[in-house]
């Protein structure tokens, strides 16, 4: 087992048992701070697949600036987020049934599916040259789209929760 | 070894437990945290094809995912603020919310 | 990119523009905010104009770069695009006039309104004219966005504020899938670009992977057409946010969610094996249909009668989807802008009706306003025949095209499963015109001072309810022109 192969399994295991801790715990503190692992733990993975620019981004923002701002939603409303949001209409059985065969759909295909893979993997580049050069050439409408889209965001959060 | 199914069945079972989350928490915080698992997936899998099939434009696509989300974040924390605000003021027990 | 590429996208540019002009305008000028809710129509206006007369024409001299779109083929331009932006921009200009005389109404005048609805229009033409996944993505955020904080617009009031929390943890949830759905797409397919997606279709329709990423990519805008099995937000959301902003939301909103479903939907269907997303398709329309028109029966508020309706009628358009084949694509398109407007109409009057403390939103509060009211009476009974589907309004067409396609292709039972359910709908919306004219109201107090502009919005839509219903041929000639 080499050290890669090693890495993957540890960052994987990270991954599915914080997640599975976001989604079972009682407390929502418990969860968030979950999250968290959960967010390192694909940032590990994105290092180990060569994206080194979205391993940092990922940090920077999930844990830096969404994670905080749950936080302080949770903190802030600790009361009223206890109360129940929703009745228990809900089917969970019908639900998990069709969820169970779809995943097992999904993953049966993606095991069987013959993938072929690019050379450069074994040795991964650093990948900022090229994110640069295509966000500055083919996506630089959505670039700039993406200002108004926060701008946009920003007026909003501001128009809701002003007094 | 080719790795690649390998964290296409992780990112698999994180949306899968995104999914679960949304359905059966009933708490509005963690129903968004659950959200934020599927979106992660989502760019786990974005990031995982982009490396293997050597296409930055996969990354780039998560770039935007991030970012979207960031702004997502900010408009879902003002709403439950003015749901909390109203609240402050309102009879809590009397308000029936959000059945579905 | 190039010079030309800014020319080409002058809609996007004059919509995008009005949105900082008007910031600017709020921020710096004291006396201007009573011009933003005319500036707002007029830049909507002008844009559904300029739309409208270049579906068909290229500027001379110039090539025609349709065939590989603007901005590194980011953007397309003319043809079916233009239909739409057309179509949005109308209906949001019809949206304004509504909202102008309402906002004061309710107390809430502020021009962040109109900023949020302008962004939220310039999302939906970034949907409908894009040619590209990450496009699609952020067009669809920037309308979803803007559509959470107009939903929770009403900040003082509890219902507004639940149903912005309902429509932003849904919206978001969607909005997982539909990315989860992008990655699989870009993964078997290995490009972002719905151009080089297209071409490779015959091969990947074979790949399950492929498919599977179709099928995560419709479940996601299923939600936002609120089709069965994922409508559970609209009665909520629809009951919940203002009156104008519900106007918008399920007519505009869903059409720009439709625009999606084609643009996507149209090339895989033409290529592959199409049954699996044909009878995927007739199961969600038979759904959305028969639960729409039964559910709407039981309400007793007419905006959640109509969200129910709205149910419904995604369910009439899915039949056009499962029938793929090109005059099913046209009848979507034409029962789009028939839809719109009818909507449009019928939350006009209950925006002119309702009062600030929220009352005038039951069914039974119409009672007897055929003579309190005549012209809105009147005006209601027309666009309540209109959607049940009653000829000679343009309601009718829409379900006869969409009925004829599901003909055409074999799936005759679908389109008697439409006529089953738009008879039983005849039930709910003809209740309300028995109350408006055969029944005495108990409360004979005055309704408020009726809004001129509320009032133009109702009559710009009633004459086009009537106008497509006369004569259909002149748009659906137009429409299926563009397929």
């Amino acid at each position: 087992m080499t050290y890669y192969t090693f890495a993957f399994y540890a960052f994987a295991a990270i991954i599915l048992l914080s997640a599975y801790a976001v989604v079972t715990s009682k407390n929502v503190i418990y969860s968030a701070f979950s999250l968290m692992l959960t967010f390192f733990g694909v940032a590990g993975f994105y290092a180990l697949l060569g994206a080194d620019f979205i391993a940092i981004v990922q940090l920077i923002v999930y844990v830096g600036g969404i994670l905080t701002l749950m936080l302080f939603g949770v903190m802030l409303t600790n009361k009223i987020t206890e109360t129940e949001i929703k009745t228990g209409v809900f089917q969970v059985l019908p639900a998990s049934i069709i969820i169970g065969m779809f995943s097992g759909v999904l993953i049966a295909s993606i095991s069987n599916n013959r993938w072929t893979v690019a050379e450069k993997l074994n040795n991964p580049q650093n990948s900022l040259v090229g994110i640069g050069s295509i966000l500055m050439n083919e996506y630089i409408l959505i670039f700039e789209l993406l200002g108004v889209l926060l701008l946009i965001a920003l007026i909003g959060a501001a128009s809701i929760a002003r007094k | 070894m080719n790795l690649l199914p390998f964290y296409l069945i992780v990112s698999a079972f994180m949306f899968f437990t995104g999914v679960i989350g949304v359905m059966t928490r009933r708490n509005a915080i963690i129903v968004f945290m659950s959200i934020e698992l599927m979106l992660n997936s989502a760019n786990l899998t974005f990031v995982a094809f982009s490396s293997f099939l050597g296409n930055v434009s996969g990354q780039v696509f998560v770039f935007f995912v991030m970012a979207v989300a960031a702004a997502e974040a900010a408009v879902g924390l003002a709403i439950i603020i003015s749901i909390y605000r109203n609240k402050m003021t309102a009879n809590i027990d009397e308000i029936n919310i959000l059945k579905w | 990119m190039e010079m030309k590429d800014l020319f080409y996208a002058m809609p996007l540019l004059i919509v995008g523009g009005g949105i900082l002009l008007i910031l600017l305008i709020d921020m710096f000028f004291k006396g201007g905010k009573k011009i933003i809710p005319a500036l707002t129509f007029f830049i909507l206006l002008g844009t559904a104009y300029y739309s409208l007369f270049t579906i068909n024409q290229l500027p001379i001299g110039l090539m025609p770069v349709s065939e590989f779109g603007l901005f590194y083929g980011m953007l397309s331009f003319g043809g079916k695009a233009h239909l739409f932006y057309f179509l949005f921009n109308f209906g949001s200009a019809i949206a304004v006039l509504i909202a102008n005389d309402y906002l004061k109404k309710i107390e809430t005048e502020y021009s962040e309104y109109y900023i949020l609805l302008l962004s939220s229009v310039l999302g939906m033409m970034l949907i409908a004219g894009s040619r590209n996944l990450v496009m699609i993505f952020i067009g669809l955020e920037q309308m979803s966005i803007s559509f959470y904080a107009l939903a929770g617009y009403r900040r003082k009031n509890i219902l507004s504020n639940e149903a912005a929390l309902k429509y932003f943890l849904l919206g978001s949830f969607a909005t997982g899938f539909l990315i989860y759905g992008m990655a699989f797409i870009f993964g078997t397919a290995q490009s972002m670009m719905l151009i080089d997606i297209f071409s490779q279709t015959s091969v990947l329709v074979k790949n399950p992977l492929f498919m599977i990423g179709i099928l995560l990519f419709l479940i996601g805008f299923t939600f936002k057409i609120a089709a069965v099995p994922f409508h559970m937000w609209a009665p909520d959301v629809y009951e919940g946010s203002p009156t104008s902003v519900t106007a918008l939301m399920a007519t505009v909103g869903k059409a720009a969610a439709f625009s999606a479903i084609l643009l996507i939907f149209v090339s895989v269907a033409k290529m592959g094996p199409n049954s699996v997303f044909s009878s995927m398709f007739s199961v969600v329309a038979v759904l959305s249909m028969l639960y729409g028109s039964i559910a709407a029966i039981a309400q007793k508020d007419i905006k959640r009668m109509l969200a129910y309706s709205s149910i419904a009628h995604a369910g009439y358009m899915t039949i056009g989807l499962a029938a793929v084949n090109p005059s099913g694509i046209a009848g979507i398109i034409f029962y789009l802008v028939a839809y719109t407007f009818m909507n449009l109409g019928a939350f006009g009057i209950i925006a002119l009706l309702e009062s600030k403390e929220g009352k005038f939103l039951s069914i039974e509060d119409y009672k007897g306003l055929g003579t309190r009211q005549p012209f809105l009476a009147a005006s209601l009974a027309i666009i309540m025949f209109a959607l049940s589907g009653i000829p000679p309004f343009a309601g009718f067409f829409g379900k006869y095209y969409i009925f004829l396609a599901a003909i055409q292709s074999g799936d005759t039972w679908l389109a008697l499963v439409g006529v089953l359910s738009s008879v039983i709908s005849v039930y709910f919306y003809l209740r309300v015109v028995v109350y408006m004219y055969f029944s005495k109201s108990d409360d004979e107090s005055a309704i408020l001072e009726i809004s001129q502009t509320g009032l133009l919005a109702v009559i710009a839509s009633l004459v086009l309810v009537i106008a497509f219903g006369l004569a259909p041929g002149s748009l659906i000639r137009l429409i299926s022109g563009l397929i």
